[in-house]
């Protein structure tokens, strides 16, 4: 399997205008360098769906958006479906697809409907096949009877279905989405989940997803690749994440008066069962529960380290 | 390469058939701004109409020229407020980081920008174009068709005039108002008689602020076609349009993507 996007050492730094006053800073502005991506490499193959995560201005949509075609680099480079996406950005647009949480593509006040219509012109689809592809989606994503409203009056899900539409119609071979699931309730962003995942199975679409809900991640992708202050600090596969931390257990006793006792231990420094002896010996356990720590623990833990 | 241009003439023209389509969604609206827009117009060319008539001319400058220059400038205003307008949005997709939207279709980004933004009631600043030409005295054939074409070079330099503020944005957050308020000085100093800049007036006038390049010029290749001042007129036009572009593709390449919330 061939790799579809290359990224070696790419870094993005930011020239930020120092706030002060006066006629001197008019003049001679100061500068501030902010090091938003620092130096990172990696590979995605053919098919791929990764996960892009870290906390805050870690760097995650500065990435995507340099692999987009949106922004040039400081230095380094990557190669996206073969082309250096800043030098090919009209051509590379026929093969990427972009959905940013926080932005919309769709024209604002225009229906739906019609918003597709231009795009399918900007990206020139053929009428037929576009009505075939629309169609198909529509009925993907259902989102039929949002077809006549105009972007201003859909929900933040509706609009979110709409968005990811609007990002496929040209049947791209990869897909950015930049907190796809942003500001969604539970439900929203369950069927988000899965149809990104159904959709990229189904068309062999590569992905790169950032969020901050680990279950995005776990649910629809299969590598995860992790950034803190622009420096990346993890690329394997999610399985191979939870193994990495699997020396650690979630213990939960109950005790007979009801209350709920609750301890982590390492198993590394102190083996299972001396942990549940002491904890018997103490307490009048009515109850237990064993667990791995929940991903939301590995990853904070993981971001605490870098 | 023809195939190309071919393809976005088609877009073009669905960009411009769903405005029309958005505009005629309430007809008699539609139609009463671009009469109010011809009346506003003609009021003016009016004032300048009784103006002539107590002073016979200035510097050399009859109602015949003035209605020319009307006639120039409407017609290049018009095509600039109808086909691309959107240009004046540039510093807010800028800010705002809409600009991206742009930036990962495979179209010219400038043209969609462009064509982003229209304004039907213009479509009566051709009305009044037109008509100022046959009122001007100077009407046959021949300065038909170089009112046409002067009229679509001041629109090339109206446009890029209006790219190069917009791309003050690229350096300047919140440059709108400024970006805004300069093109108005360069629409109001062509509404003038060109007659009045003399000295280094008229080197401003035909320079920094080319306002002469959509009045000067065109009046005087409309009335009598001479080689010196077309050649004057295309030169600069063409270092203007350079100059923009160039200034575009710089600020592209230290646009910064900001985050400010909000949607297209
Ligand atoms: N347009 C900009 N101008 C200046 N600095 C910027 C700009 N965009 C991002 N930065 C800085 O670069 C760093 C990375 O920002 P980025 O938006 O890539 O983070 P992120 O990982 O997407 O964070 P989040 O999870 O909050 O979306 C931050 O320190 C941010 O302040
Ligand atoms: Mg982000």
């Amino acid at each position: 399997m061939t790799n579809i996007i290359e990224v070696s050492q790419l870094t993005k730094k930011f020239k930020l205008q120092k706030p002060s006053s006066g006629l001197k800073s008019f003049f001679k502005p100061e500068y501030k360098n902010v090091t938003a991506v620092d130096r990172i490499s990696f590979d995605i193959k053919k098919g791929e769906r990764v996960a892009f995560i870290g906390p805050n201005g870690a760097g995650k949509s500065t990435t995507i958006k340099m692999l987009s075609s949106i922004l040039y680099p400081t230095s380094g480079t990557a190669l996206v479906n073969g082309l250096v996406p800043w030098d090919n950005r009209k051509k590379l647009a026929y093969d990427i697809g972009t959905v940013f949480g926080q932005r919309s593509q769709l024209w604002y006040n225009l229906p739906v409907q019609d918003s597709f219509a231009l795009m399918g012109k900007i990206y020139d689809l053929d009428e037929i096949p576009f009505k075939r592809r629309l169609s198909k989606l529509v009925k993907l994503f259902e989102i039929r009877d949002l077809l006549e409203h105009p972007t201003r009056s859909l929900s933040l899900g509706q609009r979110m279905r709409c968005e990811i539409v609007a990002s496929l119609l040209h049947k791209p071979q990869i897909l950015f989405l930049d907190e796809p699931t942003i500001g969604l309730d539970v439900t929203a962003k369950e069927i988000i989940r899965n149809l990104i995942k159904k959709q990229a199975l189904e068309e062999d679409t590569t992905l790169l997803l950032t969020s901050h809900d680990t279950d995005d991640m776990e649910k629809v992708c299969e590598r995860v690749i992790i950034i803190n202050k622009g420096k990346l600090i993890f690329n394997d596969s999610i399985s191979a994440l939870r193994d990495s931390y699997l020396n650690k257990k979630y213990i939960e006793v109950t005790t007979e008066n009801g209350e709920k006792i609750k301890t982590v231990v390492n198993t590394k420094e102190k083996p299972a069962k001396q942990a549940i002896d002491e904890l018997v010996k103490k307490y009048h356990v009515t109850d237990m529960t064993i667990e791995n720590p929940p991903m939301e623990e590995i990853i904070k833990e993981i971001y605490n380290r870098g | 390469m023809a195939a190309r241009f071919l393809k976005l003439c088609k877009l073009f023209l669905f960009i411009q058939k769903s405005n029309i389509k958005t505009a005629f969604l309430n007809k008699a609206d539609a139609l009463i701004n671009v009469i109010m827009m011809t009346i506003n117009n003609l009021s003016f060319a009016f004032m300048w109409w009784v103006i002539f008539e107590n002073k016979g001319s200035v510097n050399g400058w009859q109602f015949g020229e003035m209605a020319l220059l009307f006639a120039v400038m409407n017609n290049a205003f018009a095509t600039f407020a109808l086909f691309a307008r959107g240009i004046q949005l540039l510093p807010e997709y800028i800010d705002n980081g809409n600009l991206d939207n742009f930036l990962t279709t495979p179209k010219n980004s400038l043209f969609l920008i462009s064509t982003s933004e229209s304004t039907f009631a213009n479509w009566g600043d051709y009305i009044t174009g037109f008509l100022m030409y046959f009122l001007s005295g100077y009407v046959n054939w021949k300065s038909f068709w170089m009112m046409m074409l002067c009229s679509f070079l001041a629109f090339i330099l109206l446009y890029s005039f209006r790219l190069i503020m917009s791309c003050l944005a690229f350096i300047i957050s919140d440059s709108q108002r400024l970006g805004d308020n300069i093109f108005m000085a360069l629409l109001t100093f062509a509404s003038q008689p060109a007659s009045i800049f003399t000295g280094w007036y008229k080197v401003l006038f035909l320079t920094i602020i080319p306002a002469g390049m959509i009045s000067f010029y065109p009046v005087n290749l409309i009335k009598a076609f001479n080689w010196e001042d077309f050649l004057a007129l295309t030169i600069g036009i063409s270092i203007f349009w350079l100059s923009s572009l160039l200034f575009y593709h710089w600020g592209l390449k230290h646009y910064s993507s900001g985050n400010r919330f909000g949607v297209r």
